[in-house]
């Protein structure tokens, strides 16, 4: 119970702590914002993981997939507008990868919190778990810090649009679970070289959406999201620009 | 017309997955456990996997393997769809319980696969 929920806070909490890290590098947030983000999201979260099983009765069982697939949606374009300094869209990107990752991990902590063997194996490997995030967290940060004050922002943007570009690889997976999409077999297969369970393929997938076995379909879709998120930012940065005063 | 025709177009090739039948396999997940914890399914074709889950504690299907994840709410039936799959072995677990909660979707040749 220990290892297990130690993997699944890691497994849940990583991918928000990067796009949080990620956005807060782009758009400095204040303190004070990013406690009522936090509260935002644990609050909206928990109202999700109480109405999920209802939820996923509705639309022929597929409420669910549809809710995230509408929550990766508003990912990609909240993480967009990161991009041009809005801070809504910091906020927003913040909130919806919240529900969509702890929502699972809240579902996972309800259901074994009321066994008393299992209680402080949770507890202990919660804490570990979010210790564990929190350092990687803050070591990404200073790296990222780094790279903006060497590079520009110009690297982050283009990290950004790759994670947004793996959330919709989530939703296109969604999709194809509830039979909404078509996707292929297997195009290429890189298990022999990284597996998506081990520690460097769990934080690939994080960061990146790192996958050992995508469909053609998938890569088609992450290279087409990929470059509309960096076209749509370099033209609405480009328009920006054009409006500032002399 | 031209442009009529292309809305009709539109419109089947957006419906077009909603149309296609998928063969249906059925798993239970009961005492943290899949049953069966072996299915053996026919290559290239699209699947549609029904999971009962008789415990009283929710459980999440999760594969690295199938690029899926899903929880499984108790007393209620679950609904995933796979495929089509290369030939080979596609494991899936129970994230909540990974010890126990393990099978593997076998995909073989038409002629040797379960209906």
């Amino acid at each position: 119970m220990l290892i297990t929920s130690l993997l699944m806070s890691i497994n849940q909490l990583l991918p928000v702590v990067i796009l949080w890290v990620l956005l807060h590098a782009i758009v400095k947030l204040s303190q004070k914002e990013l406690v009522i983000t936090l509260l935002a999201g644990l609050l909206s979260s928990f109202i999700y993981v109480h109405y999920a099983a209802s939820i996923s009765q509705l639309f022929d069982h597929r409420g669910v997939e549809f809710s995230q697939i509408a929550l990766c949606g508003i990912m990609f374009v909240a993480a967009l507008l990161a991009c041009q300094q809005q801070r809504q869209g910091a906020v927003i990107a913040m909130i919806s990868v919240m529900i969509v990752y702890l929502s699972h991990y809240m579902i996972y902590l309800i259901s074994f919190w009321q066994t008393n063997e299992t209680a402080q194996p949770l507890l202990i490997g919660t804490a570990l778990g979010l210790g564990i995030c929190f350092s990687f967290g803050t070591l990404f940060y200073f790296l990222l810090d780094g790279i903006k004050q060497r590079f520009s922002n110009l690297p982050l943007i283009i990290l950004l649009a790759m994670n947004a570009a793996a959330k919709t690889l989530i939703a296109l997976d969604l999709a194809s679970q509830i039979d909404l999409a078509n996707i292929t077999a297997s195009y290429v297969d890189w298990r022999g070289f990284l597996v998506e369970n081990s520690e460097l393929g769990r934080v690939l997938k994080a960061l990146i959406g790192y996958e050992a076995t995508p469909s053609k379909t998938a890569i088609w879709l992450y290279t087409i999201a990929m470059s509309v998120f960096l076209f749509i930012s370099w033209l609405l940065s480009k328009r920006n620009s054009v409006k500032e005063p002399i | 017309m031209s442009k009529h025709l292309l809305n009709v177009y539109l419109v089947i090739v957006l419906l077009s997955p909603l149309t296609v039948h998928a063969q249906e396999f059925k798993l239970i997940l009961k005492e943290h456990l899949f049953y069966p914890g072996e299915i053996v399914v026919p290559t290239n074709k699209k699947l549609k996997l029904l999971i009962e889950n008789q415990d009283s504690t929710p459980e999440e299907f999760d594969s690295f393997d199938l690029n899926r994840e899903k929880v499984l709410y108790p007393g209620r039936v679950s609904v995933i769809y796979i495929g089509p799959l290369s030939p080979g072995r596609y494991e899936f677990f129970g994230e909540f319980s990974p010890n126990t909660a393990r099978g593997v979707v076998i995909v073989e040749e038409q002629d040797n696969a379960d209906h």
